[in-house]
C-alpha cells in the first residue's frame, strides 16, 4: 500500500486567507482542489509538501458566470460541469468537448478546471482549448490581482507564471466573434482514462458564411513541453478562402512545426504525422461550426 | 417438465448480495488484535550479486518487530513444478529483477514497517542485465542460474507424424512470424495475506489466491511443517486469471514473520509490486510453417517458439508445453511437430495466465489460416469447416475430443454475424474475421507428480433437515464456482438453491488443486455431485426402511420425495417428524412428503448425514514425454466473428461487434458462462489492441500502474452476442466442461483477421496500436 507523506492540512474560508498561507508556507506549501493529481504524486513519493491549502470550501471560485457575451470559470469548478453546463456546451462546445475526453466519469468529478492549468502538464486536455479560445486567468496575491493571457502563462512542464502566494481564481473566455468555430480532437490508445498520444484544438473566424479565415489558431498538445501553436500554419490561413485544400495545406505545415519526443505512448514520428491528420480534421470541424453561426 | 431445476438456469450468483452491499470481506479487509503490518525490500536493479546486508538500522526503529532476510528464512528452494524450484523465500546470493524480494519487516504500523524497509542497507555488486531472450541464449552471455549455463530453463521437442516428410506432399507451405507482449494478469485485488501462528494449532494463512492447497503444501515444505499443521483459507478473492495460481513470497514472509514473532502478520502488495511479481503471459515468439493441399486440406504443423521467460521458472515449464500442445486441434491435423524454449532474462518471472500458453500460438496460427484460405481462395470459414473435428477425433498429440460442438461453433457464428453478408462485402476501413480455439478442461495430472484427488468435497445435512452444508476446499475467485456448485449440490441432492449454503476455499476440507486450467466445474463438480447424491442414497435408504419401499422406487426433486408408485403412507413418517418439531412453527402440510422430513428422519435413524465426493480423471492419452500437459478429460472449444472500424488515417481500430459461440458441454448456470465468454473477449481485446508491459533500458516496468498499462474500459468492449453450444460431454458432472479460459482463444486472431479485412495488412506483433497499424499501412503504401 502506498502512504501519504505527513503534511498539515489548512482549509482557508476566503481568497486572501488562502493567499496569506501560500505566502507564509512559499514553497513548502500547495494548493489542492480535486487532489487527482497532487494526490497520486504524494502517494509516490514525487513531491512532499509540508503544507496542503485545500480551497475546496472558498465561496465564489466554483461558479460559471456569463460576462459580457464570455464567460467567466471559477478555478475550483469540477470538470463534469465543463461537460454539462448549456452556456458551455453553446458557445464555447471545443472546451466542453476537451472536458468530455479528460480522464474518467471517477477523475472528471473530482478535479477542477483550475488544477489541470496550473499542473501545466504537456499533454493536459483543456488548455489547448482554453488557449485556441483566447481565455486568460485571473491571479490573486495579497496584494494584487493580475490577469494574464493563458498563452503567456505556461513556461514548461510542471512550470507556470503563477508566484508564491498567487491563487487561480477566474478563467475568463471572451464571447467569439461571428462566424467562430473550432474543434478539439485527442488521439487515444483507448476510449477512456487516457493521456493524449496527440491532440490539436483549432479555432477559425471568418468574415462571412462563405467568407474569407480573419483568425485562426491551431494549437498542437502533446509534441511539446507545452501546448504550443502551429504559428505557420496558422498565418497560412489568414486571409485565405476556406477549402479542404487550404486545410491539407496547413495541416501538412502544422506536422512539420512541431517537435516532439519518442515516449511510452508514441513515436515523433507518428506524432508528427498525427499532427497533420487532426490539424486538418479540427479545422475542418471548426469551419462546420464557424459557418453555422 | 424440465430434466432439471436448479441447473442450465440463469439463478443469481450465490454471492451477489455480499458483493453488491460491499459486505464481501476481502484479504485485506481482515484485521486482527495484534496484528503487525509486513513490509518488503525489493531489488532496485535487474541483476546483481548481494555483497552484504546490513539490517541493524532497521532493527533499532520503534515499533519493529522482526526483519528477516535469507539468513532467517533459510534456503529451501521452492516453484510451482517440484522440477524447477528456483526460488527461495529471499534471494540469497543474487537479485535476478528488479523487484526480487531481499528482506522483510514486520512492525506496529504499516508506516514503520516501510521506513524500516527502506533502512536495510544492501550492497550490490552489478551484474549484466539480460533483458532480450536472444541475448541471453547467445554464447558467452551473462548466467541468471548457475544450473542452466546457456539461461534455456527449459526446453520441447516434440513430433507427431513426420512433418518432413508431409511436406513433400503438400501443394502450399508458407511460414510466418508472430510476437505477443509480456502481459499483466490486472486482477482487481492485489495480492494480498495474513498469517496467523499459534504453537498448539498451527498455522493459518488467509490469502488472495487461487490454489489454497498449492499454498498449503508449499508453506508446509519451505518452512518445515507438517501439511496438517498449515491451513490455508481463502476469503473473497478479486479475480486472478492465474498469477494467483501459487505459492508467493508475499505469502511465506507473512507466514515467516508470524510464526517467528508470534503475531499476526498482514502484508499487501500495492499495483506496482503486482507488476514485479507479475507471473503472467509470457512473451512468446512463434515461428509457424504449416503445410497444406490445394483442396484446403491441412497436411502439417511446424511450431518453434522462445519464451521470454523472466527470472524463475514459475508455470513456465508448463506454460513452453502448452505453446506447442495447444495447437493443431480443433483442425484435423495428421502431423505436427514443435521446438520450444524457455529462456530465462533478468525481468518479473512470467507464469500462467487465461489460455495458458496457448493464446499467442493461437493468435499466430488462425492468422495464418486465414492467409491460406485467401491462397487458396477460400472463404476462412468453408476453409475451417474442412478440417474441423468432431466429438470422438483425438488428435495427432492424444488429445480425445470425447465431445466436441466445434463445427457447431463456427456455423453459429457465421449465421449470427450474417457473415456471408458481410465478408468481401464490406467498404474499406471496415472488416470482420473469424477465428477458432479450444482449450483444456481441467490439466489432466496435479502439478507435483502424485495420485492425489483432484477434488474432494463434503455434504452434511443439518439435523433438522432443512440445510446442506456444501464443503468444499475450490477456489471461488469471482469466476463463479460458488454458485456453479451450489447449483450442482442442489440439483444432485433434490433440494432448492437456497437450501445448501456453501463452504469453499479451506484446505481444512479437504483437497482440491484449485481454480487454474479451468478445472472446477468439471473436476470439483464431480466431487461435489458425487458428494450429494451419497447423501441422497443415505435419506433414500432410510426412507427405504421405514417404508418398505426400495430405494430406486423413489427420487428427491426440488425439495420434495417422488415416489414412483402411487399411494405411499407416509402418514406415520410425518407424524413422527411433527412430534419430533412440537413447537416449531412450520409443521409439514400437504400431500407431498418433503425433504426436510425425511432428512431428519434419516438423522434420527443414522447420525449425522454426510455424503463425500472425490475426483480424479481417469486414465488419459498420450505416453509420450509431455502428454501431462494439455491431456484433459475434456475440451472447450469456441469460434468468434469480430467486426472492426479502423480509421485508415490514424490506424485506430474500434472493434464494433463481437459474436462468440462456446462450447461448454452444459450450462450448468447460463448467464455465468456468458459472463465467462464476455470476460474472456474483454481480455483478449485488451491484448490484442492495448495491453503490453513496458521495460525501460535497464529492466523497470516503465509502465507498473492501471493508467499505463491499459485494460479495456466499458467504452472499448462492443456489444457481444453470446451463443451457447452444449455438446453433452460425457466425462463431465451432467455434461458439463470449461468455459473460462477457453472464450479467449479465437479474440485476437478473429480482430488481427478483420483488421487486415478492413485494411489489407496483417500485423504480427501485438498489440494492434493505431501506431502499429499506421506504420504498415504507410509501408503498404510505400510498396
Amino acid at each position: 500500500m502506498h502512504l501519504l507523506p505527513r503534511f498539515d492540512y489548512y482549509e482557508p474560508r476566503d481568497v486572501a486567507e488562502a493567499c496569506k498561507l501560500l505566502s507564509q508556507f512559499k514553497a513548502s506549501a500547495k494548493v489542492i482542489a480535486g487532489g487527482t493529481d497532487i494526490l497520486v504524486n504524494m502517494k509516490k513519493g514525487l513531491i512532499a509538501p509540508e503544507y496542503l491549502v485545500g480551497i475546496g470550501k472558498i465561496p465564489g471560485i466554483s461558479e460559471i458566470e456569463p460576462v459580457d457575451g464570455g464567460v467567466s470559470i471559477g478555478s475550483n469548478l469540477i470538470i463534469e460541469k465543463l461537460v454539462e453546463f448549456d452556456l458551455i456546451k453553446k458557445k464555447f462546445a471545443m472546451l466542453s468537448k476537451a472536458a468530455s475526453v479528460l480522464g474518467s466519469p471517477l477523475v472528471r468529478n473530482r478535479a477542477t478546471i483550475g488544477g489541470n492549468i496550473v499542473n501545466a502538464r504537456p499533454a493536459a486536455d483543456l488548455p489547448p482549448a482554453l488557449i485556441a479560445m483566447g481565455a486568460r486567468v485571473k491571479l490573486k496575491s495579497r496584494r494584487q490581482e493580475r490577469e494574464i493571457s493563458l498563452d503567456r502563462f505556461f513556461k514548461g512542464p510542471g512550470v507556470t507564471v503563477i508566484r508564491p502566494g498567487e491563487v487561480l481564481t477566474q478563467i475568463v473566455i471572451d464571447g467569439p466573434p461571428p462566424f467562430t468555430g473550432g474543434d478539439y480532437i485527442k488521439l487515444m490508445h483507448r476510449r477512456s482514462l487516457e493521456i493524449a498520444i496527440v491532440a490539436v484544438a483549432s479555432r477559425i473566424t471568418l468574415d462571412g458564411p462563405d467568407g474569407i479565415v480573419t483568425d485562426a489558431k491551431i494549437i498542437l498538445s502533446s509534441v511539446a513541453p507545452r501546448a504550443v501553436h502551429a504559428v505557420r500554419a496558422e498565418k497560412a490561413l489568414i486571409g485565405e478562402k476556406p477549402t479542404e485544400k487550404l486545410f491539407e495545406h496547413a495541416a501538412k505545415i502544422a506536422s512539420n512545426e512541431c517537435r516532439p519526443i519518442d515516449d511510452i505512448r508514441g513515436s515523433a514520428r507518428y506524432r508528427c504525422d498525427m499532427v497533420e491528420v487532426l490539424a486538418k480534421r479540427t479545422l475542418r470541424g471548426a469551419f462546420v461550426e464557424a459557418r453555422e453561426q | 417438465m424440465n430434466k432439471y431445476s436448479i441447473i442450465n438456469t440463469r439463478l443469481p450468483r450465490v454471492d451477489a448480495r455480499a458483493k453488491a452491499t460491499g459486505a464481501a470481506r476481502y484479504t485485506d479487509d481482515l484485521s486482527m488484535t495484534g496484528m503487525l503490518y509486513g513490509a518488503l525490500l525489493q531489488s532496485p536493479v535487474a541483476h546483481a550479486r548481494i555483497k552484504n546486508i546490513d539490517t541493524s538500522r532497521a532493527k533499532k526503529l520503534p515499533g519493529v518487530k522482526d526483519v528477516a532476510t535469507a539468513q532467517e528464512a533459510g534456503a529451501v528452494r521452492f516453484g510451482v513444478s517440484p522440477a524447477r524450484y528456483d526460488e527461495t523465500i529471499f534471494c540469497i546470493d543474487k537479485v535476478r529483477y528488479i523487484g526480487d524480494e531481499i528482506a522483510a519487516v514486520a512492525a506496529e504500523s504499516l508506516e514503520s514497517a516501510l521506513e524500516a524497509a527502506s533502512m536495510i542497507d544492501v550492497e550490490y555488486e552489478e551484474l549484466p542485465a539480460v533483458l532480450d531472450p536472444f541475448e541471453a541464449i547467445r554464447e558467452g552471455a551473462q548466467v541468471i542460474h548457475s544450473d542452466y549455463p546457456n539461461n534455456i530453463g527449459a526446453e520441447v521437442h516434440q513430433e507427431f507424424g513426420n512433418v518432413e516428410e508431409a511436406f513433400k506432399t503438400c501443394d502450399y507451405i508458407r511460414t510466418d512470424k508472430f510476437v505477443n507482449k509480456k502481459q499483466d494478469g490486472a486482477f482487481l485485488e492485489p495480492q494480498a495475506c495474513l498469517a496467523v501462528y499459534d504453537p498448539d494449532e498451527g498455522l493459518t494463512l488467509h490469502s488472495s489466491t487461487q490454489a489454497p492447497h498449492y499454498v498449503q503444501r508449499t508453506l508446509a515444505m519451505v518452512l518445515g511443517l507438517p501439511i496438517g499443521k498449515v491451513r490455508v483459507v481463502k476469503p473473497y478473492v478479486g479475480g486472478g486469471f492465474g498469477p494467483k495460481a501459487s505459492a508467493s513470497t508475499l505469502e511465506l514472509t507473512a507466514c515467516l514473520m508470524a510464526m517467528r514473532t508470534g503475531r499476526p502478520v498482514k502484508m499487501t502488495f500495492t499495483r506496482e509490486q503486482v507488476f514485479w511479481h507479475s507471473r503472467a503471459r509470457h512473451q512468446f515468439f512463434h515461428e509457424l510453417t504449416t503445410g497444406v493441399k490445394k483442396d484446403g486440406t491441412l497436411v502439417a504443423l511446424k511450431n518453434t517458439c522462445y519464451l521470454d521467460g523472466g527470472a524463475y521458472s514459475s508455470f513456465g515449464i508448463a506454460t513452453v508445453y502448452y505453446a506447442g500442445s495447444l495447437l493443431g486441434a480443433p483442425y484435423k491435423l495428421p502431423n505436427m511437430k514443435y521446438d520450444g524454449y524457455r529462456v530465462y532474462t533478468n525481468k518479473p518471472a512470467n507464469g500462467a495466465q487465461r489460455g495458458h500458453g496457448g493464446v499467442a500460438a493461437r493468435a499466430a496460427w488462425e492468422q495464418q489460416l486465414d492467409v491460406i484460405a485467401q491462397e487458396l481462395g477460400m472463404d476462412p470459414i468453408e476453409f475451417r469447416l474442412r478440417n474441423i473435428m468432431q466429438r470422438g477425433d483425438v488428435t495427432c498429440n492424444d488429445f480425445n475430443m470425447s465431445s466436441l460442438g466445434m463445427k457447431e461453433c463456427l456455423e453459429a457464428v457465421r449465421d449470427g454475424s450474417q457473415w456471408e453478408k458481410k465478408k468481401g462485402k464490406l467498404p474499406r476501413g471496415k472488416g470482420i474475421g473469424v477465428a477458432c480455439g479450444f482449450f483444456v478442461s481441467g490439466a489432466g495430472f496435479p502439478i507435483y507428480r502424485s495420485e492425489t484427488f483432484h477434488s474432494t468435497a463434503m455434504v452434511k445435512l443439518s439435523e433438522d433437515g432443512g440445510t446442506v452444508n456444501l464443503y468444499t476446499p475450490a477456489a471461488e475467485i469471482g469466476q463463479g464456482s460458488d454458485t456453479i456448485l451450489t447449483q450442482i449440490a442442489a440439483e444432485a441432492l433434490g433440494v432448492r438453491y437456497g437450501d445448501v449454503k456453501i463452504a469453499s476455499g479451506d484446505t481444512d476440507f479437504g483437497v482440491d488443486l484449485g481454480a487454474y486450467s479451468s478445472r472446477q466445474t468439471l473436476m470439483s463438480g464431480h466431487a461435489v455431485k458425487q458428494a450429494a447424491e451419497e447423501a441422497k442414497r443415505q435419506v433414500l435408504e432410510v426412507l427405504s426402511e421405514q417404508l418398505g419401499i426400495q430405494a430406486d422406487e423413489m427420487d428427491i426433486r426440488d425439495g420434495l420425495v417422488l415416489f414412483k408408485g402411487d399411494g405411499v403412507d407416509f402418514s406415520a413418517l410425518r407424524s413422527n417428524y411433527i412430534k419430533e418439531h412440537r413447537g416449531w412453527t412450520d409443521p409439514p402440510t400437504g400431500d407431498r412428503l418433503t425433504f426436510v422430513e425425511a432428512a431428519r428422519m434419516a438423522y434420527l435413524a443414522r447420525g449425522t448425514i454426510v455424503g463425500r465426493g472425490a475426483y480424479k480423471p481417469g486414465e488419459l492419452g498420450g505416453k509420450y514425454k509431455g502428454a501431462a500437459v494439455g491431456t484433459s478429460p475434456a475440451y472447450g472449444c469456441s469460434a468468434q466473428v469480430v467486426e472492426v472500424t479502423v480509421d485508415m488515417e490514424t490506424g485506430q481500430v474500434t472493434v464494433d461487434r463481437m459474436t462468440d459461440a462456446h462450447d461448454c458441454g452444459f450450462a450448468i448456470n447460463r448467464t455465468n458462462v456468458e459472463g465467462q465468454m464476455q470476460g474472456s473477449l474483454s481480455m483478449g481485446l485488451g491484448e490484442a489492441l492495448f495491453e503490453e508491459i513496458k521495460f525501460d533500458g535497464k529492466g523497470r516496468v516503465a509502465n507498473p500502474t492501471l493508467g499505463e498499462y491499459r485494460i479495456p474500459t466499458c467504452l472499448d468492449m462492443p456489444n457481444v452476442e453470446t451463443i451457447i453450444i452444449e455438446s453433452d460431454e460425457p466425462n463431465g458432472p451432467f455434461g458439463a466442461k470449461e468455459v473460462g479460459e477457453g472464450a479467449i482463444m479465437p479474440t485476437i486472431p478473429a480482430i488481427l483477421n478483420a483488421v487486415y479485412d478492413a485494411t489489407g495488412v496483417r500485423i504480427s506483433e501485438l498489440p494492434v496500436t493505431s501506431e502499429r497499424v499506421f506504420n504498415a499501412l504507410k509501408a503498404k503504401k510505400q510498396q
